[in-house]
């Protein structure tokens, strides 16, 4: 009002406006959730049935069936001996210790998790490098996405669609999907212009420009925007299980509360092995990816 | 920076001059109290935080709370020096040895009518399914209260460490929960257990679970309390219901719950006369529902809540002595 009071404290909002305001929004969310709660849980069922489906077959199939087609996939992925070995230590470690079963949680719904954020991230990348005004309009979103605090938009998403693996999975997916957007973005950009006037000379449309092109030279980005995504979900594991995420998460909340240190400790190894596992084998599998192409170019 | 030390000093001496009572900042000093992350326990240790700081002269600093962290801190290393709403069920073994020794001291029952703890349904449910009465009443209806991932009925938990997650895991396997058709959910921390009583409500589906009170979520979403439908046995109770690894949990009404504020010593000896006033500091739960519904509706803060509780109400002026009660109501 006066001059010294406009200096000394902000002219804030009168606190029954504020109010007005913050009942406004969250009634309107309320009214939102209560009318279409129920048809946007259907949207998610179809994820949620897969999810569910996945998580019990590696549950509940032998132990032993589900570590070879592991180590399969490991050895396939990565055509390396020492960490097929490597792993297979880790995994009767972690069998050993009592963390199987959650440790399957975690690669089930981390791994759906990781498909989707590649699946969605991938293509979005594409349209970002291809556009500057989508660039512009999308980078925003990923800003926020990285950075707001999680549970700021996941107590109202339990409240839409409940507690568990869909919010779960949405918390994660927000969290991991910017690094492979970004990177495949920058991965594209970062193309000779030479090299596309070459294939343009060539007569190469669109398309064939994308995909022979543009696509294997941007992989090395690409794989290393894949390596991040995976590495930021891993990293969700506990936040997620803040919201009724089953999987190694719900031991560490347990530990962190009851101050059993070993408890937390062995948990939170299990996620680093997951990690360095699922990083090693991208990353190999990358290199070879990029090498075959090179081989088939010359 | 010279700037900013001028200001600094500036304020210490206006705070000095609001406070006048230059002799009782001696006596009392500078204390802790933890404010837990639940409503009323917010609103109890700001209310202190005004009342110790207006009437008795004492320098409080609010930190963060939650109960287990909080218990094994005071007990270990005497800090923080006030817990204003401690539900002591969880920790009572160790406590009890604490003040024993003399290094904590029981102070006032917060709730003076005791909280309530135990297994909760919406009131709709219970309005149309008069018949559901007990615990076993409703574990006889999974179709009532479904499972979010289909087959069969959910039982919601505590988020994990918190000690009702092993009472209620062994009262569900005393009550037979499996046998009849349901899990149990744990929902991984109280926003979300919460934000599932609410999403419930919002789509009037059926929820079953673990809740407290007097808290603002059943102040907000009214639940009806299940009778466990046998006698507290107190003994089973202590050596198993509430125990991690008891072996044939037998069925058994959850315990009385006391919620007490609890003091360091050091405390009681610095704050002399505050003393006085933290034995005495304790509410009806309908006191405390009407101002968490007040807190609630207004998205007010704790602080908001503890002015005012000051400013509108009248049982703490038997709280305190005649003095302390004008400097509070000089500072309001």
């Amino acid at each position: 009002m006066n001059f010294t009071e406009f200096f000394t404290s902000f002219p804030e909002m009168s606190k029954s406006g504020l109010r007005a305001f913050k009942k406004s929004v969250d009634g309107a969310y309320r009214q939102f959730s209560r009318e279409y709660g129920d048809a946007i849980e259907a949207v998610f069922d179809p994820v949620l049935y897969f999810l569910i489906w996945f998580e019990k077959l590696l549950q509940n199939s032998p132990w032993i069936v589900v570590l070879i087609v592991f180590l399969a996939l490991i050895y396939f992925g990565s055509r390396s001996i020492y960490l097929t070995i490597g792993s297979f230590i880790a995994f009767i470690f972690i069998g050993y210790f009592g963390m199987w079963e959650d440790t399957m949680s975690t690669v089930s719904i981390i791994g759906v998790c990781t498909f989707l954020s590649i699946g969605f991230g991938i293509p979005i990348g594409i349209l970002m490098s291809g556009s500057d005004r989508a660039r512009a309009s999308i980078s925003p979103i990923l800003d926020i996405m990285q950075t707001m605090p999680s549970f700021v938009y996941l107590i109202p998403v339990v409240m839409l669609l409940g507690i568990g693996k869909i919010p779960g999975l949405l918390a994660v997916v927000i969290y991991a999907i910017p690094p492979i957007i970004r990177l495949t973005d920058l991965g594209i950009r970062e193309v000779d212009k030479e090299v596309l006037e070459a294939a343009d000379a060539f007569g190469a449309n669109r398309s064939q420009k994308l995909f022979r092109v543009q696509l294997p030279l941007a992989l090395p980005t690409i794989f290393a925007g894949i390596n991040q995504t995976i590495m930021m979900a891993l990293a969700m594991v506990v936040i997620a299980s803040m919201i009724g995420v089953k999987g190694l998460g719900q031991p560490v909340l347990k530990a962190i509360a009851n101050q059993y240190f070993t408890m937390g400790l062995l948990n939170g190894l299990a996620i680093v092995v997951l990690a360095i596992i699922f990083d090693r084998v991208s990353q190999s599998f990358g290199k070879r990816l990029q090498q075959h192409r090179q081989g088939s170019h010359e | 920076m010279h700037l900013l030390k001028k200001l600094i000093v500036t304020g210490i001496f206006a705070l000095g001059m609001a406070g006048f009572s230059s002799q009782a900042y001696a006596s009392c000093g500078k204390i802790t109290v933890a404010e837990m992350d639940w409503a009323s326990a917010e609103m109890f240790a700001h209310i202190d935080k005004v009342v110790l700081e207006n009437g008795y002269g004492c320098e409080i600093e609010l930190v963060p709370g939650a109960t287990m962290p909080t218990a094994t801190s005071m007990m270990e290393k005497g800090e923080p020096d006030v817990a204003p709403e401690l539900w002591i069920n969880a920790v009572r073994t160790a406590l009890d040895a604490a003040t024993a020794e003399g290094r904590l001291h029981y102070a006032a029952e917060v709730f003076s009518d005791t909280g309530e703890e135990g297994w909760w349904i919406p009131q709709y449910v219970a309005d149309a399914n008069p018949e559901i009465q007990t615990v076993s009443d409703a574990l006889a209806r999974p179709d009532l209260f479904p499972h979010p991932e289909g087959d069969g009925g959910g039982l919601y938990t505590c988020p994990s460490g918190w000690n009702c997650q092993l009472s209620t895991g062994n009262l569900f396997r005393a009550f037979g929960g499996e046998e009849a058709g349901f899990r149990i959910i744990d929902p991984g921390s109280g926003g979300a257990l919460a934000g599932s009583i609410a999403e419930a409500y919002e789509k009037e589906q059926g929820w079953f679970g673990y809740y407290w009170a007097p808290t603002a979520i059943l102040g907000k979403y009214p639940m009806k309390k299940l009778s466990f439908d046998v006698p507290h046995d107190n003994e089973e109770w202590n050596s198993c219901t509430s125990q991690e690894d008891c072996a044939n949990p037998q069925k058994n009404s959850w315990v009385v719950s006391s919620v007490y504020t609890v003091v360091t010593d050091n405390f009681k000896q610095k704050a002399g006369i505050g003393m006085d006033y933290i034995v005495k500091r304790s509410l009806p739960n309908s006191t405390i529902n009407a101002l968490l519904a007040w807190k609630d509706d207004n998205q007010a803060t704790g602080e908001d809540a503890a002015y005012y509780f000051l400013e509108n109400y009248t049982e703490w002026h038997d709280w305190v002595d005649f003095g302390a009660r004008l400097k509070i109501e000089n500072a309001l």
